[in-house]
Formats: structure tokens, C-alpha cells, sequence
């Protein structure tokens, strides 16, 4: 029993060594790419330094807009991380046989994503050192009154989810083993409802505060779901593209248009629930709808960020005209649209959700944010690494699923060298 | 181009970024905390907790001067002093008494100094029911007029209470009016209030109407 | 190096000294960038000790924790400010729940309240936190979006207008301490909603939940002067707070545990501000509340309860 234990886990080692490996060997383009990417990653950490240093005052928040584009970020990613899950719907319940590897892909970018999303957090707060009061049983986690402590319950238990159920079966394949399906698919439906309950979970952070009432509304969770479900799965279909033509993987362009779909679809429901916020703010009007007056039309003078929603808007509509038209069926168009969506979503959750809730202050006053240099350099640091995880995560995992990279070519060197 | 020469170019490249970014980070060419706005320290005045005035009693109790309540160390006993008006019934304050400003009560209602003061003691208050209350129960006199407000004042709600709420562990103090009131001249005047907050951020534009506005 | 022509690994016959030679020289530069780039963590002041990494939750301390926690905070004012504070730990008094009532019709607006408030309790002058914020308002409305916070007259008040000071309204249905993930901030017995500096982790979401912008936090380390540090401190009120915490208003819990009024009602030159125990039927906020006609709540409609009663001379 011991021996086959030793077994397993000397392959499990020789797998992760190889994985490793392979992760810093590539062609020009390769170098080129990760290289950019670790240089602004180490721009960010150094301008993070500078903040653990200094304090938060080296940000643009300040007591009146105390959240500012660190938690913009992390919203807007949860949404990518949750939406990343959604292609598994189609293969497990629908059995598209289409997009059955893809599913690897898609949850790789889901633990990018909430590796990014961890990173958004961790770096917002005061006392980053004081972390482990957050750990149930050890600290004092104020579950389940605390939203956030849901959030830190579910986006962990999230990320282990797809490290486990992507890692099963990428040793699987290396293995050229069937994976064994309950090891893997009542996981796989697990996170299916665990997708949407992160997205909630992380909208519910707005919902429940009675103080903001440009947050405390019900539609602010549908709305981040359909939102989500727009902008990851568009995010896949750059993503896919990307991996096609670099590795030479076999996916298809139906493959794509089914993603398409989704996109389609969660972009009308964006619209729609766009346009009954709307009309619920201003139809009856009254004092509470400061905040959105302040987004779409600017209030007392104060006008920053008027060009971003109504851009956001443009970019939205435009892309909920493009995906039904058939045009966007092309791949240069659809391309062309994905990139809308995601930027329009980005504004709209970023600067339009969480920055008009701080304005005006709940006494009134209007302070306006903007982000400050180092701040900046810490969100590009962040989705910088974010870009080399998931380069990485695809760096092993093509190879595993092509079956270049397999037990059965595993080197005697290697072998023996791990053996002794 | 071929491959291995690309790539050799590539890693060659990064390994130049590199050096030059770990040179940039060590002169710390960017990056530092911006120097904040000097915040002047608040005037002492603004914390002090002293009334505007004191009290005959608190004078008494703490040995001060009161040369300035013997009447009649200028005054005759036994001879009223005598008022003097215009032809609009104001009462001319005296050059002796000019630091009175005489206003208490509007529409001119109260402006006789023996609504208050007994002519016939200087040294005593008279009520409008011909009481009779020393300097140092003022208080009272108010209150003989000033009913609600003397009401409250007992009760501790009106005027400032200080020292302990829990009057088991240590003394309330309680002010009189003239602690805080002139009493010729009872209301509160304007005072320069102390310096407005300062935000952390600038403001990132100047609202076009704020000026117009005056405020905001 | 040589790679496999389809999967991309190495070849198994090891490198050639060159690309070896070339792998280190680019790690060993890529090290060398990220060890530079850590360079500003040289400049972190106060970096906590382990045991104040490790120190326990307030309500977990016993008496002797406590203690050893009281000495650290002395020896750490004394080292920074030169003075040496007396740091106690007072706890809620029985049979009493705070109670706060502000006179509208008195308040002039001259902002003394804020200034005692910021001298009494060590708040920091740069950047400036104030945990009062007098407002002024427009005769006839209570609609914030007319306050003006920065007025600053020859003379207040102001005709047209009144002043209305807002601090932290210590809830009896907190929203800030429903949303801290770590129990940071609770409500005590006496009513007073306290927050252990030593376990906040910075994360904001009680400032962000707080309906009345009570909650304020240090973006920077505080700055305090050291010949305007009040040296009696408690370790859920006044002692200095590190950078990155949050902090607010709490009754002057120093002075109120010990029987004494709060640094605001003592300074009020019109004796608007009126605190005491709510369950005394003999102290001035019990008789303010059997007899004046008209209370406001602020966001009443929200349903946090405030102790805060703003009341006007009928």
C-alpha cells in the first residue's frame, strides 16, 4: 500500500517538475511576452512597496471615496472568474461536445482571475500583516453577518475548487487516464453554483449597505451576474484566439459562436437591467438619487465622471447592436465587439458602480477620486502577474492536452534522477 | 531572422531591462509620497473651555477683584440714581457705566435699569414682584422672567453642564447666566468660527457655478 | 537551450555552458530587479513586533495580557512622543447606557467641539482627521446636499442658517459592526460602538457601510504634536493609532468610564451638547427626552437607531 503511495507521489513530482520546467522554455515571442509582463508585475510590486511603506495616502482614496480602483478591479474580476465557470454549463449539462477541453481553459482563467482578485484585496487593505484574523477558527471571522467574510469563504474555496478539478484532470490526461467521474463531476457542479455565488456574494457586499443608496438596490446582483456573464466569456473568446494561433490547439469556430451566444444573450439582459436602473432613479427622482445624478449628468459642477459612463454606455450598446447582427458572426468583428464589451463593462463596474456610491458623502459632500500614479502601477502590477499565471497555466496545460507533454515521454534521465 | 537568434536577442533585451529597472528602483526615481499641504495647528483659544464671563459668585470664590460691584463707592446711599432719556424713551447710558450696552429684550421692552436693579439698594435685584435677590442670585432673576428657559436650565439641559454625569463619582458644574449671558445685553454675539476642515485630495476640477453658488 | 522540436521542453542532454551561462545571467538579473523593487520596504517605520503580530483579540485577553498589552503601548508612546501616558483599560460601568442630545437651536457653529475633540483624543493633524463635522445647513431643510462643510464667516452664525455637528451616532443597530470580517468593531454594554486598533485589518467596509460618514482612517502614520498629546489615554479610545486603522468617535470612553463628561460638552460655549445615562431618570438627557416635542434621528428611516438625539427649545 506504502510503495503505491510512494509511487503515486513520485509521479506527482516528476509531473510538477516537468510542469515547472516547461513553464520557462518557449520561442522569441514567448521570452518577449512573459518578459513585458514580469517587468511591469515588478513595477507594480515596487510601487506596492512604496504603499506598505507609506501608507494609503500614496493612493487617490481618501476618508470621502474610501474604495476607489483596487475594489473596482476585484468586482470586475470576480465577474471574470465567474463567468469563466459558465462555458462549463453547456458541456456538462448540455453535453456540447464543442467546447469539452475548452473547459480547462476557461477555469484556468477562473483561477487567474480570483488569484488577481486576491491580490486586488489584499492590497487595499490598511494592515495586510494582520491577514490571519480573517482565518476562521484562528482569527475572528465574522461569519455570516460579515459580506465579506462570505467572500473570503467562497472566493478561496473557489480558487481550490478549479486548482483541483483543473489539476485532476490535467494529471489525468498526463497519465492517459480516464478521469474518474466522481472525482471530478460533482465537483465540476459544485462550481457551477459556486460561480454565481461568488458574484453574488461580492454584489451583496453593495447590496446590504442601507447607507448607500445608490448601492442598496436589488438589481445591483442581477446585474452583476448578467454583466459578468458578458465580459468573461467574451474574454474567453480573445483568450481561445490567442491560444490558437500560438500553440496551433485545435479549437473551433463553433466553438467560439457558442461562447458568442452567451455573450448575446447576457449583453441584452445587461441593457435591459441598465435601463431599469435608470428609469427607477430619475422617473420619481427625489433625494436619494444624488449618486446617479451624479454619474450620468454630473451634480453641483462636479462632472468627472460623466464621459466615462456615457463611453461605457456607447461601447455597451454598440456591442448589444453588433452581437445581434449576424456581422459579428465574423471573427474580426466579433473581435472587435468582445473588446467593446469588456471595456464598457470595466467602466461600468469600476467607475460606475463603486466610485458614485462615495459621492455624494452620506453627509453630502462631494469629493472626487482619481487614481494616483502608484496606485495605477499597482493594478497594472497586479494584472500583470495575473497575464503570467494564466500564460503559465496554458504554457502547461497545451502541451498535457495535445499530448506532447505525457507520462509516456517522460525522460529515463529524469526518472532515474528523481529515483535516487 | 532565425528562431535562436531572436530569442537570444530577447533574453539579451530583458536581461538590460532589468539591470536598468533595479537601478531606477534603488535611485527611487519615482514614486515617493507627494509632500501634504502644511495644516496650520488650531489657536489654543478654540480649546479652551473657560465661559466668556465670569459670575459674581465664581469672582467670589476665587478672591478676585470686586471693586467694580461697590455701587456705593460712587453712589449715595439712600438716593436713587436718577434716569435719563431721550424724546424716543432710550435710556442715555451714563459715562460712568459706558461700557453698558443696553439690549436686553427686543422692541425696547426692557431697556430701564430698575426692571432689574432695586433703586432704593443698589447692591440688590429687584423682581417684578418686588423681590428681593443678591448678586450672586442672578440666576434667579433671569429665571423670574424666563421661565421655560430657567425650567430647563435646572434640569441641567439648558446652558452647559460640565465635570461628571455620574454626580456619584464626582461634582456637576453648572454655570449661571451671567457666566455666559451679558446681562444688558443677553444675546450671544457672533464669534469667527474656528478653521474649516481640510480634505486629503485636491479637488480634481473647480465646479463652474461653485462660485456663483457661494458655497460647495 | 535546445528544445524538443513539438513539446517545447528541454532536451534531456543538458544545456550548452553558453545558454547556461545566458539562464543565469537573466534570472540573476530578473533577482536582482525584484530585489530592488522591495527597496521601499526599507523605509517601513514601526514594523511590528511578533508579539504585537501575535496579539489576541481584545475580548480574548485576559486581565494579564492586558497588562502586558497596557506597558507595550506606554513604552511605545514614551519612545515616540517623549511623554510617558497612562493607558488604562476601563470597562462599561453597570445599569448605564449613554445617551447623546444636541440643541439645534443653540449651536452657533463655531467648530470648538471638533478642536477639543481632536486635542483630547490624539487625532492626527496631518493628514487631518476630525471625527466631528459641524455642518451648515438652510434654515427650513435638513437635505445634506445643501450642507456646506468648509463655511468659514467672519462671524457664525449665520443668518438663514443652523448648525448641525455630526459624529458617530454610536447605533443601537450598528451597520458598521454587521460588515467587519474580523469583529474589529463591536458595540459595548454602555452603548458606546468601540474599535480594537491592534486587531483592524484597514479594509473600510465600515466606513463604506456607515450612513452618517462617522468612521475616518489613517491613510498615513497619524501626525501628532508632541507638546498636544494628552498623555490619558485608553486602549479602546485615545492612545495614538498606527497607520492603516480606523478610528471614530467613541464618547471619549476615558473620560465618560470615569464619570466625566466628553471633551465636546465640556467646550460648548452655548451648552448645546447634552450626554449622560439614558437610564438615570434623573439626568438631563432622561428630562430632554420627557419634555422637548421634537427629536430628529438622522436617516431614522434606516433603522440604525442612533443614541443621537437632535432636539430643538420647545
Amino acid at each position: 500500500m506504502t510503495r503505491r503511495i510512494q509511487t503515486a507521489v513520485r509521479n506527482y513530482c516528476v509531473f510538477l517538475a516537468r510542469c515547472a520546467r516547461i513553464a520557462f522554455v518557449g520561442d522569441w515571442r514567448y521570452y518577449a511576452w512573459m518578459g513585458v509582463l514580469t517587468v511591469i508585475a515588478l513595477l507594480g510590486l515596487n510601487a506596492y512597496c512604496r504603499q506598505f511603506a507609506d501608507g494609503l495616502v500614496v493612493t487617490g482614496m481618501c476618508d470621502q471615496v474610501s474604495w476607489g480602483v483596487y475594489i473596482a478591479n476585484f468586482t470586475f474580476l470576480v465577474g471574470v472568474a465567474a463567468a469563466a465557470v459558465m462555458m462549463v454549463i453547456p458541456v456538462y449539462i448540455y453535453d456540447n461536445e464543442e467546447l469539452h477541453d475548452l473547459v480547462i481553459f476557461g477555469e484556468l482563467l477562473a483561477v487567474a482571475a480570483i488569484i488577481m482578485c486576491l491580490a486586488f484585496v489584499t492590497v487595499d487593505l490598511g494592515r495586510p500583516d494582520r491577514f490571519w484574523h480573517l482565518i476562521p477558527g484562528i482569527g475572528q471571522l465574522n461569519f455570516p453577518a460579515s459580506m465579506l467574510s462570505w467572500d473570503v469563504i467562497v472566493l478561496n474555496g473557489y480558487l481550490l475548487l478549479n486548482v483541483y478539478i483543473c489539476g485532476y484532470l490535467l494529471i489525468c490526461r498526463y497519465q492517459n487516464k480516464k478521469p474518474a467521474v466522481w472525482f471530478y463531476i460533482p465537483f465540476v457542479f459544485i462550481a457551477i453554483v459556486w460561480a454565481v455565488s461568488i458574484h453574488t456574494v461580492t454584489a451583496f457586499l453593495y447590496v446590504g449597505l442601507g447607507g448607500r443608496p445608490f448601492w442598496n438596490q436589488a438589481i445591483i446582483g442581477p446585474r452583476f451576474l448578467a454583466s459578468a456573464f458578458t465580459a468573461g466569456p467574451a474574454l474567453i473568446i480573445l483568450a481561445l484566439q490567442v491560444i490558437r494561433s500560438v500553440t496551433q490547439y485545435h479549437i473551433t469556430d463553433k466553438a467560439l459562436l457558442t461562447l458568442r451566444g452567451i455573450v448575446q444573450v447576457s449583453m441584452i439582459i445587461n441593457v435591459f437591467l441598465l435601463m431599469c436602473e435608470v428609469f427607477t432613479e430619475f422617473y420619481a427622482g427625489g433625494l436619494h438619487i444624488a449618486s446617479s445624478k451624479y454619474l450620468y449628468l454630473g451634480l453641483h459642477g462636479y462632472h468627472a465622471l460623466v464621459p466615462w459612463i456615457w463611453t461605457a454606455i456607447t461601447f455597451n450598446l454598440t456591442a448589444m447592436v453588433l452581437l445581434v447582427l449576424p456581422v459579428s458572426r465574423s471573427l474580426k468583428w466579433l473581435n472587435l465587439t468582445c473588446v467593446l464589451c469588456i471595456t464598457g463593462i470595466w467602466i461600468e463596474k469600476g467607475m460606475g458602480l463603486v466610485i458614485p456610491g462615495f459621492i455624494p458623502t452620506p453627509l453630502g459632500q462631494i469629493v472626487e477620486y482619481s487614481p494616483s500614479v502608484n496606485e495605477t502601477l499597482v493594478c497594472l502590477g497586479i494584472w500583470a502577474f495575473g497575464l503570467l499565471c494564466y500564460t503559465i497555466f496554458l504554457r502547461m496545460a497545451v502541451p498535457i492536452l495535445q499530448g506532447e507533454l505525457s507520462m509516456a515521454n517522460e525522460s529515463g534521465a529524469l526518472r532515474a534522477k528523481l529515483n535516487t | 531572422m532565425k528562431g535562436s537568434t531572436k530569442t537570444s536577442l530577447v533574453i539579451y533585451g530583458l536581461m538590460g531591462v532589468f539591470l536598468l529597472l533595479a537601478a531606477a528602483f534603488l535611485m527611487n526615481l519615482w514614486g515617493q509620497t507627494a509632500e501634504r499641504p502644511q495644516i496650520p495647528l488650531v489657536d489654543p483659544e478654540f480649546i479652551k473651555t473657560a465661559t466668556v464671563r465670569t459670575s459674581y459668585a465664581e469672582l467670589v470664590s476665587a478672591k478676585a477683584d470686586l471693586s467694580d460691584f461697590d455701587c456705593y463707592g460712587c453712589h449715595e446711599k439712600g438716593k436713587p440714581p436718577i434716569l435719563r432719556f431721550d424724546d424716543k424713551h432710550n435710556l442715555l447710558i451714563p459715562d460712568e457705566h459706558k461700557d453698558i450696552v443696553m439690549g436686553h429684550g427686543r422692541n425696547n421692552r426692557n431697556n430701564l435699569c430698575t426692571n432689574c436693579h432695586d433703586e432704593n439698594n443698589l447692591e440688590l435685584f429687584q423682581t417684578r414682584d418686588g423681590r428681593e435677590l443678591k448678586f450672586s442670585e442672578s440666576t434667579e432673576l433671569c429665571g423670574s422672567c424666563h421661565g421655560p428657559t430657567y425650567r430647563d436650565w435646572s434640569a441641567g439641559a439648558h446652558g452647559r453642564t460640565s465635570g461628571y454625569w455620574n454626580r456619584e463619582m464626582g461634582p456637576i458644574s453648572r454655570k449661571d447666566c451671567v457666566s455666559c449671558h451679558n446681562p444688558h445685553s443677553p444675546k450671544f454675539p457672533g464669534r469667527q468660527p474656528a478653521p474649516p476642515p481640510h480634505t486629503l485630495r485636491p479637488p480634481l476640477t473647480q465646479p463652474a457655478h461653485a462660485a456663483a453658488e457661494g458655497e460647495h | 537551450m535546445s528544445v524538443h522540436p513539438t513539446s517545447g521542453e528541454p532536451k534531456p542532454e543538458g544545456m550548452s555552458r553558453r545558454s547556461f551561462l545566458r539562464t543565469s545571467a537573466v534570472f540573476g538579473t530578473g533577482l536582482a530587479a525584484l530585489a530592488a523593487g522591495l527597496a521601499p520596504l526599507l523605509d517601513v517605520k514601526n514594523f511590528p513586533s511578533l508579539q504585537q503580530f501575535m496579539q489576541k483579540y481584545y475580548k480574548e485577553l485576559t486581565p494579564e495580557e492586558m497588562a502586558v498589552v497596557l506597558k507595550r503601548i506606554e513604552n511605545e508612546v514614551e519612545r515616540q512622543y517623549g511623554i510617558r501616558p497612562h493607558v488604562r483599560d476601563l470597562k462599561p460601568m453597570d445599569g448605564v447606557e449613554f445617551v447623546y442630545c444636541l440643541n439645534l437651536t443653540r449651536c452657533i457653529g463655531c467648530r470648538k467641539c471638533v478642536h477639543a475633540c481632536v486635542a483630547e483624543n490624539n487625532q492626527s493633524r496631518n493628514p487631518e482627521i476630525q471625527y466631528i463635522r459641524v455642518l451648515q445647513m438652510e434654515n427650513g431643510s435638513l437635505d445634506m446636499e445643501k450642507a456646506v462643510h468648509d463655511y468659514d464667516p467672519a462671524k457664525v452664525p449665520e443668518k438663514e442658517h443652523f448648525y448641525m455637528p455630526v459624529q458617530c451616532q454610536q447605533c443601537k443597530n450598528p451597520p458598521c459592526v454587521k460588515v467587519c470580517p474580523v469583529h474589529a468593531t463591536w458595540q459595548e454594554p454602555d452603548g458606546i460602538t468601540v474599535i480594537d486598533y491592534d486587531w483592524c485589518i484597514g479594509c473600510r467596509y465600515c466606513e463604506a457601510a456607515c450612513p452618517y460618514w462617522a468612521r475616518r482612517f489613517n491613510f498615513a502614520k497619524p501626525s501628532i504634536p508632541k507638546d498636544r498629546l494628552n498623555p490619558e489615554m485608553d486602549y479602546l479610545s485615545n492612545r495614538p493609532r498606527s497607520q492603516g486603522v480606523m478610528e471614530k468617535c467613541h464618547f471619549c470612553l476615558q473620560r465618560t468610564r470615569a464619570g466625566r463628561y466628553p471633551a465636546c460638552v465640556e467646550v460648548c460655549p452655548t451648552g448645546t451638547r447634552k450626554f449622560g445615562n439614558i437610564l438615570d431618570p434623573n439626568s438631563e438627557v432622561s428630562y430632554i427626552l420627557k419634555t422637548k416635542k421634537v427629536f430628529i434621528q438622522l436617516k431614522e428611516e434606516l433603522g440604525t437607531s442612533p443614541r443621537f438625539f437632535y432636539y430643538f427649545d420647545v
